[in-house]
């Protein structure tokens, strides 16, 4: 569906992208997962065809993508980390403009205000201007404005920032469905939660640069660890928490010890060391690796530093 | 349909739902030159011009034109004359010197014209006058100025005609003098008729007849200088008289309120040009919201967008200069009808200019705070050099030169073509061409900083 081949893109002495590829299959929920400032906007900008890159070429459906390639656009929708909608205008006018954009119009256009508005939720307040909504609610509209002229590639770029949950699992599931459907979605986050439940194959990014790509659990094996053993930072596991260093990666934060065994360090052996030193077992929570721990082993950083 | 005429409907939906903009765009401008219309006096059935300047005035003399100047200096609307004060039981007595000084002090007026004792001399021909002033407003003081001199040479012939019976009694002695005056008075009767002793009496008040003299041997049209009453009129003629000067206007015979012509096209393009620069900041709030990045990623060119912008721009400018010129036929009675063609040439390349301008302001701007002090800089200049508040002819020539490189300049130019000038659409076309080059080459120059400007990344 889309392709990064070797592209490179700099902002002066900046380098926002370093020789990137990428391949993204028809109907896959992608996820870009990085920092912010890590290239995740400028890769999205480059997908959307708003920016050239200096080398390399991006194709889409394996024509190339540029600014004058204005048909490989109908293709396209883009949801901007904003809310790029006009607020001073009613919801129904903004999506009429932006389905003009598209060369819509009639009876067809009027249909598909209808049903994205009915989708969303906010049928009953076609009439009212956007910037009476909720913060959720021009999200949502924010989103569907995009579809209108049903590309078959969404690129989301962060949809979600600043909302309530419920709002944002409202998106979520929305997403799903045209997912489910078959449409094709990048998905721009700096939420590991948000990648983890949402794509089917996440691309790190950090400096400009894919420091991993695959499935969720593909990017778990790249860890030297299998799982991660949660308790609470107390005078009593002070002493016992010390030693675990020697036998992996302990990280104390929030007032809770996370330690990252390594794989020459089985769990019985934990445990008896636990119950040697006189910490009841109930203190200890064992928990799936997150992709926290996989951009935190990629980059000696926290995904939120 | 296309994305011009998308964006360009949008644009005027956004506009029209921002009840704030129109009123400014409409309302204020024409509220506004409503008022300069006040203030300029260009209402035909309003009185009009200053008025009501006090004027303190101390008579010291006891000759006859000393009240008679009085009397013509009350006539003059300018002033307030004032000649008594208060006692402190209130009831009411001459003004002296020293409390015309006291007054001024305390700025309770700041003009007095003091009338001497020696107003008229036995031993100098002439009048003698003194005028104290606070000259705190020196355009205020050179009009107070002029206006006393005019009202004090319109009683010259009877003041010297005072002085010279003065200067001729004193050469003569008592005796001679009215010997010379009663012969000369039964010699004037006996030519050419009339009473004797009534000659003898005006002769002695100063009144030769000079301004009936003058006035019958004019003729035709002179420049004339107005004044309260007739008999005024008639005596402040009398230097028009003297030096008869024949006045034709060539251009602007058929202009119903000349001045207003003027006023209502420069004030109008200079509100104009604050609107559109208004309106073009607003890409900023586009920008910041991500629109751009939405709408560029639809099937749309940048070139779409700038395009969709000065069209509106421009058609917003045309709409808002025919509203002023409305306006002001409603107000000042202009006459649109019968230029209205070459007047829409003028309002149409004009308001081009206009939006062009409002495009490069935004264009090399940083930010929105930044165009908005940006305009109001440039919109003040060009205003103030280009001759949208007073006539660019009043300014220093190196001003009226760098005038000339200012839209501002070129569309009043236009509109006193059409409306003061009356020149027909081919007459005006150089005007309307040299508009147009200005939105070309400005736009131009907008579009290409526009690509190299971070605005639409």
């Amino acid at each position: 569906m889309l392709s990064l081949r070797s592209v490179t893109k700099r902002y002066g002495s900046l380098t926002a992208l370093d020789d990137v590829s990428l391949d993204i299959a028809p109907g896959e929920f992608f996820g870009l997962l990085g920092p912010n400032g890590a290239g995740k906007s400028t890769l999205m900008s480059l997908a959307a065809g708003l920016r050239s890159p200096d080398s390399g070429e991006v194709l889409l459906a394996d024509a190339a993508l540029s600014k004058e390639n204005l048909t490989a656009r109908h293709t396209l929708g883009l949801v901007p980390q904003t809310i790029a909608l006009y607020v001073d205008l009613t919801a129904e006018q903004n999506l009429r403009i932006f389905g003009q954009l598209y060369g819509l119009g009639g009876r067809d256009l009027q249909t598909r205000i209808d049903e994205a508005l009915e989708s969303v939720q906010l049928a009953d307040r076609r009439h009212s201007v956007v910037k009476t909504f909720s913060g959720g609610m021009q999200r949502r509209l924010n989103l569907v404005a995009s579809l209108l002229h049903r590309p078959q590639l969404l690129l989301c770029d962060e949809p979600t920032v600043g909302i309530d949950p419920q709002s944002r699992n409202a998106i979520f599931d929305y997403l799903e469905k045209l997912n489910r459907e078959g449409l094709t979605i990048i998905y721009s986050t700096h939420y590991m939660e948000e990648a983890e439940r949402l794509c089917s194959r996440i691309g790190i990014i950090d400096h400009g640069k894919i420091l991993a790509l695959g499935s969720l659990d593909e990017l778990l094996t790249r860890l030297p660890f299998e799982d991660e053993i949660v308790f609470p930072e107390t005078p009593a596991t002070a002493t016992f928490a010390a030693q675990l260093n020697a036998h992996g990666q302990l990280d104390t934060a929030d007032g809770r010890h996370r330690f990252r065994p390594r794989t020459d360090y089985p769990l019985s052996a934990f445990f008896t060391e636990a119950e040697r030193t006189g910490i009841p077992t109930r203190l200890f929570e064992i928990q799936r690796p997150s992709l926290e721990a996989v951009f935190l082993h990629l980059t000696g950083r926290k995904l939120r530093d | 349909m296309n994305p011009i005429f998308v964006l360009f409907k949008k644009g005027v939906l956004l506009f029209t739902r921002n009840k704030a903009a129109v009123v400014i765009t409409f309302l204020v401008p024409v509220i506004l030159i409503a008022l300069f219309g006040f203030v300029f006096g260009l209402y035909k059935n309003v009185d009009s011009g200053p008025g009501g300047i006090p004027l303190a005035v101390v008579n010291l003399s006891a000759e006859p034109a000393a009240t008679d100047l009085i009397d013509a200096l009350k006539l003059e609307k300018t002033f307030r004359v004032i000649t008594e004060t208060k006692n402190a039981d209130g009831s009411l007595r001459p003004l002296t010197e020293a409390d015309v000084r006291a007054a001024m002090h305390n700025n309770d007026y700041r003009f007095a014209l003091i009338l001497p004792a020696d107003l008229i001399s036995d031993d100098t021909f002439g009048i003698h006058l003194k005028f104290l002033s606070d000259p705190r407003n020196e355009i205020e003081t050179q009009m107070v100025n002029g206006l006393l001199q005019k009202t004090i040479f319109s009683r010259v012939p009877q003041l010297l005609g005072q002085s010279l019976q003065h200067r001729s009694k004193k050469f003569l002695g008592d005796a001679r003098y009215e010997t010379f005056n009663r012969t000369i008075a039964d010699t004037v009767a006996a030519t050419y008729g009339g009473n004797s002793e009534e000659i003898y009496q005006r002769m002695i008040a100063g009144d030769f007849g000079i301004n009936k003299l003058i006035s019958s041997s004019a003729s035709t049209t002179s420049s004339t200088a107005k004044s309260g009453d007739e008999k005024s009129s008639d005596t402040a003629d009398i230097f028009s008289r003297i030096a008869r000067i024949d006045t034709e206007q060539v251009a602007g015979k058929q202009v119903s309120n000349p001045a207003a012509s003027r006023l209502v096209g420069g004030y109008a393009i200079m509100f104009l040009l604050m609107a559109v620069s208004g309106s073009s900041t607003s890409l900023f709030e586009e920008k910041r919201s991500g629109i751009f990045q939405r709408i560029l990623s639809a099937p749309v060119r940048l070139s779409h967008i700038l395009w969709a912008r000065f069209l509106f721009g421009v058609a917003l400018g045309t709409l808002q200069l025919t509203a002023l010129f409305l306006a002001g036929k409603v107000l000042f009675g202009l006459d649109l009808f019968s230029h209205a063609v070459p007047l829409l040439a003028v309002i149409v390349s004009g308001a081009a200019a206009c939006a062009a301008f409002g495009m490069l302001i935004a264009a090399v701007s940083s930010s929105q705070e930044m165009a908005s002090s940006l305009s109001t800089l440039l919109v003040l200049v060009m205003s103030a050099i280009g001759g949208a508040w007073f006539p660019v002819t009043m300014m220093p020539a190196f001003i009226q030169h760098l005038s000339k490189f200012t839209i501002v300049y070129w569309s009043v130019e236009g509109f006193a073509s059409v409306l003061w000038a009356e020149q027909s659409l081919v007459e005006i076309l150089p005007t309307v061409g040299i508009l147009t080059g200005i939105a070309a080459g400005v736009m131009a120059l907008a579009v290409w900083c526009f690509k190299r400007s971070t605005m639409f990344d």
